[in-house]
C-alpha cells in the first residue's frame, strides 16, 4: 500500500467535510516555502531567482505554524528552495508533526544524509526526494553532475533509518519515456514508498524558457510512460490525476487547491504564478480574481500547465464529488495496467535526450538540434 | 481595486492558441532591463514601468517625491483607477520591514540590482556540460550565486 490507511482516512474525511459544508473553494495541500535559498541552480527552476537579501530570508517556525493553522489542510508540502538548508527545519517539522499534519518535505537530498539526525521517523513525515530520472538525466536536469548519487545515498540512509520516502520527478521536453520507465524500476527496487510525477511548468522567472512541455506533448509523453504499467510501480498520487496526464481525462484548474505561503505572504493565485500576495489566507481566497486563471481562462500563462498544484486537487475533488468519481478512482486503483498497444509503439520510436546534443560539434544537421520528445 | 491579470498584461489572448494542441509551451522573452532608468513623465509610463519592476527578478531603487530613496525587491502591486489608489509593496535590501508605496509618491525608478537569472540559459548550461565532457575536467555543475 503506497500511502498509510490513516493518511487516506484523514484526507478523505477532510475532503468530505468540506463538501458537506458546501465550501466552494477549499485548500487540499498547503505548499509551505520556508525559504527560497537552494544548493542547486537548475536552469528550469523559477523559484530561486531572487536577490541575495531575499534568498537569505527564512520563515520562522511560528510563521509556518500560523500559516498551517490558518489554512487548515491535513497535508503540508514543504518545498523551497531547499528546505534542509533552513536553519530551523527540524523545529518546523516537529511542530507540524505535533499538529498531526502529513508532511511531504521536498528535498534534492544533497544534504539528506547529514541532516537525517535532526528528524525522527513518523507516519506524518515523508521525505519527497527530487529525482528527475536515471543518473545522467537527473544530473543534466538539475545541472549538477554527481547529484543523483548523493540523492540516492540519502534515500538509502533514510529508508534504512525507517523514514517514509517518495520520489518526485519533473519531466521537461526531451524526456525519454523508456528511460523514465527504467527509472521507475530502479526506484521501486530501491524501496521507496511511491513516486510522484509532474510535467515541468514554464516559470516566468526561470533562466531556461525553451524546454517546457506543451499540453499535447505532455499527454503523449505520459501516455507512453504510464500505459502498459508494471505491477511493481507505485505512485503516490491521485490515480485520476495520472489519467489526466495521460490524456484520458480533462479537468479545470483548481488554483486554490494547493495554496502557497512563503516569505512574501500568501501567493496569488497558485504555486506557480506570482501575481501578487495576500497577508492572510482568507484575503487570498477573497481577493484573487480566480476566473482569470487556469487553462480554460485563456490566460497564456496557464496555457501549458498540467501541473499537480492546479490539477491534482481537481482530480481529488472529482473523486469525492459523487458515485461516478468514487467508482472511477476505485477502478483506476484496481486496474492499474492501462494496456495500450499504441503506447507501446510510441516506446519503440527513437528519442534522443536533450543532453545527447553536443553544441561543440560543428557539423549540425537539422536532426541534431535539441531533440523533441518523440513520444 | 484589482491587479491586472496576466492576460491583460501580455496583450490580448491569441485566439489561435489552442492549449491542447501545444507541443512546446512558449516561454517568456525577458527584456534586458538591468540598469534601465525609465522615464516616468506620464501616468501610462509610470504604470508600464512599475509593472516591469514587479516582474523584474532583481532589486530596484525607487526615489520618492520627498527625495528619499528605497532599494529593494517588489513582491506585490495592486493597481487602481488612479495613481493614488495604486500601490506596490517592497522588501527593502537592508531591513525586514515591508514597505507600501503609492504610485503617486514615486518620482523615479531604476532597475539597479543585478538580474539573477540573466545569462544562465539552458544553452549556456549545455555548452558548459559538453566542454567539461570533452576536456574531462571534473564534474559539470551550475553553482548557486554567492549570497555575500
Amino acid at each position: 500500500m503506497p500511502v498509510p490507511i490513516s493518511q487516506m482516512w484523514t484526507v478523505a474525511t477532510y475532503v468530505l467535510k468540506q463538501k458537506l459544508q458546501g465550501r466552494k473553494r477549499y485548500p487540499f495541500v498547503l505548499m509551505l516555502e520556508p525559504l527560497f535559498r537552494c544548493n542547486l541552480a537548475c536552469a528550469g527552476c523559477g523559484k530561486i531567482q531572487y536577490p541575495a537579501h531575499i534568498l537569505k530570508r527564512e520563515l520562522t517556525p511560528e510563521e509556518c505554524f500560523k500559516a498551517v493553522d490558518e489554512c487548515g489542510t491535513p497535508m503540508v508540502s514543504i518545498p523551497g528552495g531547499e528546505p534542509l538548508m533552513h536553519s530551523q527545519i527540524d523545529k518546523i517539522v516537529e511542530g507540524l508533526v505535533a499538529r498531526k499534519k502529513y508532511i511531504y518535505l521536498c528535498t534534492n537530498a544533497l544534504l539528506l544524509k547529514e541532516k537525517l539526525h535532526l528528524f525522527k521517523p513518523s507516519k506524518y513525515l515523508t521525505f519527497s526526494v527530487h529525482v528527475d530520472g536515471e543518473r545522467e538525466h537527473h544530473d543534466f536536469s538539475v545541472c549538477r553532475e554527481g547529484g543523483f548519487d548523493l540523492a540516492i545515498d540519502g534515500v538509502r540512509e533514510a529508508l534504512k533509518r525507517g523514514f517514509r520516502v517518495t520520489t518526485n520527478t519533473t519531466l521537461f521536453d526531451g524526456a525519454d519515456p523508456n528511460s523514465v520507465r527504467a527509472f521507475f524500476d530502479e526506484m521501486m527496487e530501491l524501496g521507496v514508498e511511491g513516486m510522484m510525477l509532474s510535467p515541468g511548468y514554464s516559470y516566468d522567472k526561470a533562466p531556461d524558457q525553451k524546454h517546457f512541455l506543451g499540453r499535447a506533448r505532455t499527454r503523449r509523453l505520459f501516455r507512453a510512460i504510464l500505459s502498459n504499467r508494471k505491477s511493481t510501480w507505485r505512485f503516490n498520487q491521485s490515480p485520476l490525476f495520472l489519467e489526466f496526464l495521460m490524456g484520458k481525462r480533462t479537468y479545470a484548474c483548481t488554483p486554490w487547491g494547493m495554496p502557497t505561503y512563503n516569505v512574501f505572504g500568501w501567493q496569488k493565485p497558485c504555486y506557480l504564478l506570482q501575481d501578487g500576495y495576500a497577508d492572510t489566507f482568507q484575503e487570498l481566497l477573497a481577493t484573487t480574481a480566480w476566473e482569470n486563471y487556469g487553462t480554460e481562462s485563456g490566460n497564456p500563462k496557464c496555457a501549458n500547465c498540467m501541473v499537480h498544484s492546479g490539477y491534482e486537487a481537481s482530480a481529488v475533488d472529482h473523486t469525492f464529488s459523487g458515485l461516478r468519481g468514487l467508482w472511477a478512482t476505485a477502478k483506476a486503483a484496481l486496474t492499474t495496467k492501462y494496456e495500450d498497444p499504441d503506447a507501446l509503439v510510441m516506446l519503440n520510436e527513437s528519442a534522443k535526450p536533450v543532453h545527447a546534443f553536443n553544441p561543440l560539434v560543428q557539423i549540425n544537421t537539422n536532426e541534431s538540434k535539441l531533440e523533441e520528445t518523440r513520444a | 481595486m484589482s491587479s491586472p491579470t496576466h492576460a491583460e498584461r501580455t496583450g490580448s489572448v491569441n485566439p489561435a492558441l489552442d492549449p491542447d494542441k501545444l507541443e512546446v509551451a512558449p516561454g517568456i522573452a525577458h527584456e534586458t532591463i538591468e540598469g534601465w532608468v525609465p522615464a516616468l513623465a506620464t501616468e501610462e509610463e509610470i504604470r508600464v514601468a512599475l509593472e516591469k519592476a514587479f516582474d523584474y527578478r532583481g532589486d530596484v531603487t525607487i526615489t520618492l517625491k520627498d527625495n528619499s530613496k528605497i532599494e529593494g525587491y517588489i513582491f506585490d502591486r495592486v493597481t487602481g483607477a488612479t495613481l493614488n489608489s495604486s500601490f506596490l509593496r517592497l522588501l527593502p535590501k537592508d531591513s525586514n520591514q515591508r514597505i507600501k508605496i503609492s504610485y503617486a509618491d514615486i518620482a523615479a525608478l531604476a532597475f539597479s540590482g543585478r538580474d539573477p537569472a540573466a545569462g544562465k540559459s539552458w544553452e549556456a548550461w549545455v555548452r558548459k556540460y559538453w566542454e567539461k565532457k570533452t576536456t574531462g575536467q571534473g564534474e559539470a555543475s551550475l553553482q548557486p550565486d554567492s549570497l555575500e
